[in-house]
């Protein structure tokens, strides 16, 4: 019994010290940096607003249906959903109170002013990079140019432990360490522009970086191991590999990168699910100086080691067999029925309107999550000004998990494609998904 | 202690078993599927529901008796253009009108097409069997020559036709239509609609009508004018007829709606004037024009 008392006391006591030390962080982890910047400074404003568009804070600070930036938008996590915050300058509901050391941490640093840690949903692991100048154009534009909405942030629905912040501090001094943004010696000042986006405003890696066992991105820039931007799953979506590899981005050319961030689509294929979000709200607001930078840094990411750099297709014998009429192969007769009036049968589609089912990569990439999702789904394409029609793909939830599961295997097998199996059991688990997403909260707002 | 030790790993033992069963259990339980599918009502003469439709399963057409040639008339609905260069005269599928391979309400589909002919055509000025009828397509729609009525050909498109009608009895409708309302006192702003159509149809059916060619060399999108388009003696020709099926159609993958994400995007003023714009420029003439309503009563939108 006396032994028991002493385990106890002791991990009381360690537990006291741990909380203390999450309480005393904000003081010397990441303390705070305050500077004058001229919020009404026109060009700075300016500066901000694409500095905002480059590191589409209104994707996730605007709910759908919402104000701009007011948040509400819900994440799902595993343990609750988490909503983002508004971020208008609204001094009471918003950040209108913050002075720019207030907010620099916030953004770069995940604390808020009263010193608690933001759940790393907000990617301040990639923000950290971000120069000054870019942070102080941030705020000006935030705190003069963001109309101010008031909208009272919505709590978490996670339940008591898992909603005390304090271990996030932890889960900061573990995995958001202060750091810099590190130019290649000697690199091409266009790849090096290009890597300060990707790395840094643009968070590629928060949704194209696999995440280890405590939700931390396992790489926060180019690793000899290649995990950087290989690909990851979130709310069964599948952010695809970007590395210049066989199933990343071997089959695009630096000119279709440009093409689809720009417009949200090229001759053969386009963006779909998140990704429209983030060309709609971000991508195609920047310059195509810096998309093609963030392209020519992207191509030249290398294989991971011991996977292939070319995408070597198969011949097309599909083609052939479908306009003979023989649609035996399991699949064909489902998608000549229900794809084929668009995806064409020689899955080639039509330019810029129905994307190409052949040599598209997301149709045979490793993870098939975005496929199946987006055909029980179906979605629409970003509206951009560079086309005059905007396109949608219905939904074809309607369709058995046996079916989906049979057009899938067949599209990611015909016309040259070659990639494993759907099962109708990836198919049901994914309609699980779709039913469990979380529910955005889009309050009446107080002053309009 | 060691008793108590023993006890406790009996306890934990129990509880970790306990909590994985009804893991599996919650994981595993049944696996979600597609809803019920989609059902349309049967009608008798007097309107009565008597049952309900479904549409048949494409993949089960291989186990028909006569599954060569149901699939041989899908073939040919779908890919008219390119199976019968010798009758098509323009560029066009039985499926460029007939939308989703005849399955769609609204869009020209086939389900009752079997049932309900033979049948009174004004524009004939009698009764037509569904062989005439779908050579009056072949002269008009598609610009071309009719179909031998005895040929495999013929056979095949109406093998399809009856089998989509999914055994629903001669006397009974299934409760779709061909074109959905339009309102016909609307008086058309080709102006307007030249305006909507290049912003509504000009992107796959291009800026003058030429429609779209996939690497193949064959249509994506059907040519809407000009000489490889309809002749001005296709019901596709006239003003209302257009507009109903714009209506209801076009643009196709513009909403999450099954099958083809088509129509709900223009309003009947929308459509009438679109359809006044592109009926109108020009297209093939029609030889046979001098037969058409003989008896009269002619429709206000008839192009002669």
């Amino acid at each position: 019994m006396k032994k028991l008392a002493v385990i106890i006391v002791c991990g009381l006591v360690a537990l006291g010290a741990a909380y203390a030390v999450a309480l005393s962080t904000p003081y010397w982890f990441a303390p705070k940096h305050d500077a004058q910047v001229d919020i009404h400074d026109p060009q700075l404003i300016a500066r901000g607003a694409y500095v905002a568009h480059a590191a589409d804070c209104v994707a996730c600070h605007t709910a759908p249906g919402g104000k701009p930036f007011a948040g509400g938008l819900g994440m799902q996590t595993p343990l609750g959903t988490i909503y983002s915050t508004n971020v208008t300058p609204d001094s009471k509901t918003g950040i209108g109170a913050y002075s720019y050391g207030d907010f620099e941490r916030a953004v770069r640093r995940g604390i808020r002013p009263d010193g608690t840690a933001l759940y790393p949903a907000m990617p301040y692991v990639s923000y950290v990079v971000v120069k000054d100048d870019d942070i102080k154009a941030l705020y000006a534009y935030f705190m003069s140019d963001v109309k101010a909405v008031a909208q009272d942030n919505k709590p978490t629905t996670m339940p008591w432990p898992m909603s005390m912040r304090w271990p996030l501090s932890w889960w900061q001094l573990l995995f958001a360490q202060p750091r810099t943004f590190v130019a290649q010696a000697g690199a091409d000042p266009e790849l090096v522009r290009g890597a300060y986006l990707v790395e840094g405003l643009a968070h590629c890696g928060a949704c194209h970086t696999p995440r280890g066992i405590a939700f931390q991105e396992k790489a926060l820039a180019n690793d000899p191991a290649g995990t950087y931007l290989s690909g990851s799953v979130l709310e069964g979506w599948y952010a695809k590999n970007l590395r210049n590899e066989a199933r990343g981005l071997s089959t695009w050319t630096t000119e279709e990168l440009v093409d689809f961030l720009g417009t949200g689509r090229t001759d053969r294929t386009a963006a779909f699910g998140s990704m429209a979000d983030v060309v709609g709200h971000s991508t195609q607001h920047l310059t195509k100086a810096d998309l093609t930078a963030v392209a020519k840094y992207l191509k030249q990411l290398p294989p991971r080691p011991g996977h292939e750099v070319a995408w070597k297709p198969e011949a097309d014998t599909t083609t052939a067999k479908l306009l003979a009429g023989d649609y035996g192969a399991p699949g064909a007769a489902a998608y000549v029925a229900h794809c084929a009036a668009c995806h064409r049968m020689d899955g080639r589609g039509a330019p810029r309107i129905f994307p190409a089912l052949k040599d598209n990569s997301i149709v045979f990439a490793e993870d098939p999550s975005s496929l199946i999702q987006f055909t029980l789904t179906g979605g629409t394409m970003a509206k951009t000004p560079h086309d005059v029609m905007t396109f949608t793909m219905p939904g074809f939830a309607n369709l058995s998990n046996h079916d989906v599961a049979q057009i899938l295997t067949f599209i990611r097998n015909s016309w040259g494609n070659h990639a494993e199996a759907i099962t109708e059991d990836e198919v049901a688990r994914m309609r699980k998904i779709i039913k469990d997403k979380p529910v955005n909260y889009v309050p009446e707002a107080h002053n309009g | 202690m060691a008793k108590s030790l023993k006890i406790a790993g009996i306890i934990l033992g129990v509880a970790v078993v306990a909590g994985a069963g009804a893991f599996a259990i919650g994981a595993g339980g049944t696996p979600l599927n597609a809803p019920p599918e989609k059902t349309f009502p049967v009608v008798d003469k007097e309107g009565k529901q008597v049952g309900v439709y479904r549409l048949p399963d494409d993949t089960s057409i291989p186990s028909l008796p006569n599954a060569e040639l149901v699939l041989y008339g899908k073939r040919l609905l779908n890919e008219t253009a390119r199976l019968l260069p010798n009758n098509v005269g323009d560029k066009l599928n039985c499926n460029s009108c007939h939308l989703g391979e005849g399955k769609v309400d609204n869009g020209a589909p086939y389900i009752n097409t079997v049932n309900d002919f033979p049948q009174f055509n004004p524009r004939a000025g009698r009764v037509v069997s569904l062989k005439e009828r779908i050579n009056g397509c072949f002269q008009r729609s598609m610009n071309g020559k009719p179909l031998d009525p005895d040929s495999r050909e013929m056979s095949a498109m109406i093998a399809y036709m009856d089998w989509l009608r999914n055994g629903v009895p001669k006397g009974q409708r299934v409760k779709v239509v061909g074109a959905g309302p339009i309102d016909m006192k609307l008086v058309p702003d080709p102006v307007r609609g030249e305006k909507l159509y290049a912003q509504h149809c000009a992107t796959c059916h291009g800026a003058n009508g030429e429609g779209m060619k996939g690497a193949d060399g064959t249509f994506i999108f059907p040519p809407l004018w000009g000489d490889e388009s309809f002749n001005i003696g296709a019901g596709m020709a006239r003003l209302y007829k257009a507009a109903a099926f714009i209506k209801f159609n076009m643009p196709v993958s513009v909403n999450l709606d099954h099958p083809v994400g088509q129509g709900g995007v223009l309003n009947d003023q929308d459509a009438v004037d679109v359809a006044e714009f592109f009926t109108h420029q020009p297209r093939p003439d029609f030889a046979g024009k001098v037969n058409d309503w003989a008896n009269g009563k002619k429709p206000k939108d008839a192009r002669y």
